[in-house]
């Protein structure tokens, strides 16, 4: 297989990442995981705090959650898996180690496909260990603070051979591992709120030599700033090996500010860890009928998914460039709040089984919700709009009962007020923008369209008289006329109908 | 001094507590007795002062917990005490975290026999003062051990049967919490009390192993392994050791050698916590020290709140996990240890329980040198056990020689606690 060349090298990346597990409670301990709305050290108890005497008790569901990952990930699970301490001292580790899976993790072997080429990742392991507490250091009084929230929550650490190329697969990497972890519920896997936390080992090479010196660049929590990380240590390593100077085996940092890696410790000041197996943890064992059960309660993954949704869709003129919007959607709620459904599950509930046209569906979601969205500066969710509101807003149009031009100004009314429960119609008629036709104005209600149609005529005599002399696209003027006074509500056919008929 | 009797298997004296503080003065056993009483009629117990109650300090006799800790939590054993009506009377000395065994390495000063020759015919009254009960913990021999300044029976359970919620650990694998007391029917009380699975402590055996072993002993078939008779024994302790298997014989036990080869073989992560940040001593580095590496800023708390044996043992753990060191000491150990479980599974299926001294001599004097080899082969006699979770009682026997009580060790096999005590009641009626 031909490897990929960046400017005649070879960049060889792996990247181990650290998802936080979904779990109610902490992996070893009863204390609650915390949201980053919790005030800090209101989530933890004794043995978080690491006080004398407390003893920890693995919670089930973190291996349930640790399971489905390994298997979405195709890896072999392992039937039997041991914890280890892993010895080292600093503020934000209260009990001087961290319990983790060294000697032997849960799972091992897997891989995930990159969508765009279909390449293989190979996943060297999937283990489960304990996240430390977070530090954070207030300058103005030279002081670091410790929150307890975060000691002791479980965290899945996934670990990928270095099989990536550039930094464009390893982005793409991220956002489907981010995709697949949220659709077993494993984990949140967004960046911003810290619930996934990548470090990038970065190397590279000339064609035919072997793999350069790598340097790890830790704690990147964001996908631009991986991407950035790498091209930046890329450069950095290929100045040094064109100068022939050695690339020295580092732990580096990425600063944001300065948008370059810098370095943390060299290869000398590397802690020995002094890993033991925890003499309080036996053995988790797993029999294979639990694994398989697991197995066939997996949800859809996300490239089965797009699957479907292309056989499904594709011959009914949804292209596959609209479906990978669609399942791009999610993997950008950069906000942190995940939406209430996905945007294809909102998409395919306003098609409702073929009740509405998936074209027409796609188009609204990505051209009508999407712009107006973006112009507000917001990302999508379904909070904004609901599946209801669309659907019928959709309806209202294609029956008539409001134009293109009025369905958008509702459009544009929601989307800038708090989310409401009303329904379409409703808000439609609070807002005066029902369609007029024929009908409606012979219970009385509304003008009769002929009758503005009549003013609109009286009002603009030149116009009337160029188009009585031949020149037939002025009547879209006599049209603006009236769409202006109806406020667009009146059809444009039926108005154009009305003023030639009127007029003949 | 009065005797109370009660209904209540528990007899207690009243007028304990003060005579306890009167006493304590001079001995120097607890380093926190309770205020209140509330029922003066019911069992006080004496808690080993590595073992959390939320109501007395904890300190484990260290510097570094020695700033008033109190823990916010009891350890089960202690609820399960409290529940049954005893009452936690005071925290007693120990070694710093248990790291010793002749409770001369504590922050709060040595623990001074109080088991003086001349009293030692008024029993009643040379007990006086120390509650009936006490709570230890025994990870290598500690409260097996503690009979020679208690005269009191000491029972190290099976390893995973009594909970260790709240027992603050020196080495995981092998603690387990003891009991003194002083005859063989209350240590059985009190282990009935508190065999009970915990599901807080993950290495406490669930409910389903637990049965209740045969306690038969027509035809009980001894083992005393013959590595147990180092060259080092006193001759005080042969003598007891003589006598009593000669009155076992005389009771119709069948005496048979048996040998444990790997016996020889046989003697640190737990104390990365104590570093000043959430509870506990705490020694702000002087100004103008370089702050800039976490573990120098705890050294500070560290160096001078630890006790020279705990350092030792911090760093001889630390060395034997580097990575340099690991496969020649942490798994070379871990075979070993395997090897001496081994042994005792092949003894246990000719002898039903193993019996031998509990210590090379008697209580040694206070301010002697301790020689390093001595302790080592001391180790020999309690270390195995340990290292198998094996249960072990030690009883009092009387010696000619020069008078000291003398312990004489039964072993079981795993879950044979009943056993055990049983042989080490008879032992204990034949005195």
């Amino acid at each position: 297989m031909s490897r990929l060349l960046l400017d005649g090298w070879h960049v060889v990346l792996g990247i181990e990442t650290h998802a936080q597990i979904k779990s109610r409670q902490k992996l070893f301990s009863s204390a609650s995981t915390s949201l980053l709305s919790h005030g800090s050290n209101t989530n933890f108890n004794a043995f978080d705090a690491a006080f004398p005497g407390t003893l920890p008790r693995i919670n089930p569901k973190c291996v349930l959650l640790a399971l489905r990952a390994s298997l979405a990930l195709n890896c072999h699970v392992q039937q039997r898996s041991t914890f280890d301490r892993k010895h080292y001292f600093y503020s934000d580790l209260p009990v001087g180690y961290q319990i983790t899976q060294h000697y032997s993790p849960i799972a091992l072997d897997g891989y995930l496909v990159l969508p765009s080429t279909g390449k293989q990742v190979r996943i060297k392991q999937v283990q489960m260990e304990q996240d430390t507490a977070k530090s954070i250091f207030e300058s103005r009084e030279r002081t670091s603070y410790i929150d307890l929230n975060r000691s002791g929550s479980g965290l899945l650490e996934i670990v990928t051979e270095p099989d990536l190329e550039s930094p464009d697969e390893a982005a793409e990497y991220v956002r489907t591992l981010q995709a697949t972890l949220r659709a077993v519920g494993a984990s949140d896997g967004n960046m911003e709120t810290g619930s996934l936390r990548c470090d990038v080992n970065v190397s590279i090479h000339r064609p035919g030599e072997p793999f350069g010196t790598r340097c790890e660049i830790k704690n990147l929590n964001s996908v631009r700033y991986i991407v950035a990380a790498i091209n930046h240590e890329i450069e950095r390593q290929k100045a040094l090996l064109v100068t022939s100077q050695p690339v020295a085996q580092e732990t580096r940092g990425f600063d944001h500010h300065r948008w370059e890696t810098f370095k943390l410790r060299s290869k000398e000041d590397a802690p020995d860890y002094r890993y033991m197996p925890d003499p309080n943890l036996g053995v988790l064992a797993i029999n294979p009928a639990e694994i398989m059960h697991v197995q066939r309660t997996l949800p859809l993954l996300p490239e089965a998914s797009r699957t479907r949704l292309i056989e499904k869709y594709e011959p009914q003129g949804v292209t596959r460039d609209d479906i990978d919007v669609l399942i791009g959607l999610d993997a950008q709620s950069d906000n942190g709040a995940l939406p209430e459904i996905t945007a294809t599950a909102y998409f395919e509930k306003v098609v409702d089984n073929g009740r509405r046209d998936p074209k027409t569906v796609i188009n609204w979601i990505l051209n009508s919700l999407l712009g107006h969205l973006a112009s507000q500066e917001k990302t999508f969710s379904s909070n904004h709009l609901s599946v209801n509101q669309l659907g019928e807003m959709i309806d209202m149009v294609a029956s008539k009962e409001l134009t293109g031009p009025s369905a958008k100004l509702v459009l544009r009314h929601i989307l800038s007020n708090p989310p409401s429960s009303a329904s379409l119609r409703q808000l439609a008629v609070d807002m005066n923008l029902v369609s007029m036709t024929k009908s409606s104005s012979q219970t009385g209600i509304e003008p009769d369209l002929s009758e503005i149609c009549r003013r609109v005529i009286d009002a603009m005599p030149s116009e009337v008289a160029a188009l009585q002399a031949g020149h037939r696209n002025v009547v879209n003027k006599l049209v603006g006329g009236v769409m202006k006074e109806t406020r667009g509500r009146a059809d444009a056919n039926t108005t154009r109908s009305t003023i030639l008929s009127l007029l003949k | 001094m009065l005797r109370a009797c009660h209904r209540n298997p528990f007899l207690v004296s009243v007028c304990q507590r003060r005579t306890i503080h009167s006493k304590n003065a001079s001995i120097n056993a607890f380093v926190a007795i309770a205020d209140n009483v509330p029922n003066p009629n019911n069992i006080t117990v004496g808690v080993k002062s590595n073992i959390c109650t939320s109501e007395l300090t904890t300190t484990c006799s260290s510097g570094i917990l020695k700033v008033h800790f109190v823990s916010p939590f009891n350890a089960t054993v202690v609820d399960l005490l409290q529940a049954s009506g005893a009452q936690v009377i005071g925290k007693t000395n120990c070694d710093e975290f248990g790291m010793g065994s002749l409770n001369i390495n504590s922050v709060h000063g040595p623990v001074v026999n109080p088991w003086e020759p001349t009293e030692r015919r008024s029993a009643g009254a040379a007990r006086e003062g120390a509650p009936r009960l006490a709570l230890g913990t025994d990870t290598g021999g500690s409260v097996r051990l503690q009979l020679r300044t208690a005269a009191s029976l000491a029972l190290k359970p099976s390893y995973g049967l009594l909970s260790r919620w709240g027992v603050v650990p020196y080495a995981d694998s092998l603690d387990c919490v003891g009991i003194l007391a002083k005859d063989v029917a209350l240590t059985q009380k009190v282990f009935d009390i508190l065999n009970v699975h915990d599901p807080q402590d993950p290495t406490s055996v669930p409910s389903s192993s637990r049965n209740k072993g045969p306690t038969e002993l027509r035809n009980l078939r001894v083992g005393v392994p013959q590595e147990y008779f180092p060259a080092e024994l006193s001759p005080s302790v042969i003598d007891a050791t003589k006598r009593t298997l000669k009155d076992l014989k005389a009771q119709g036990v069948t005496i048979v050698p048996v040998s444990l080869t790997s016996t020889s073989y046989a003697l640190s992560a737990n104390m990365a916590r104590y570093d000043g940040v959430q509870y506990g001593t705490r020694v702000s580095p002087p100004p103008g020290s370089d702050l800039s590496k976490v573990s120098d800023v705890y050294s500070y708390s560290r160096t001078e709140a630890f006790g020279s044996e705990v350092k030792k043992r911090i760093l001889l753990g630390t060395y034997s996990l580097s990575a340099d060191a690991f496969d020649n000491y942490f798994l070379q150990a871990q075979r070993v240890r395997q090897l001496v479980k081994e042994d005792f599974d092949r003894a246990f299926h000719h002898v039903d329980v193993l019996i031998h001294p509990s210590a090379i001599r008697t209580a040694p004097l206070l301010d002697s040198a301790s020689d390093g080899l001595d302790s080592y082969v001391q180790d020999v006699l309690t270390v195995p056990a340990s290292l198998a979770g094996l249960p072990a009682v030690s009883i009092p026997v009387r010696n000619s020689e020069d008078g000291w009580p003398v312990g004489m060790s039964v072993v079981g096999q795993w879950g044979a606690d009943d056993l055990v005590m049983k042989v080490g009641q008879l032992i204990e009626s034949i005195q």
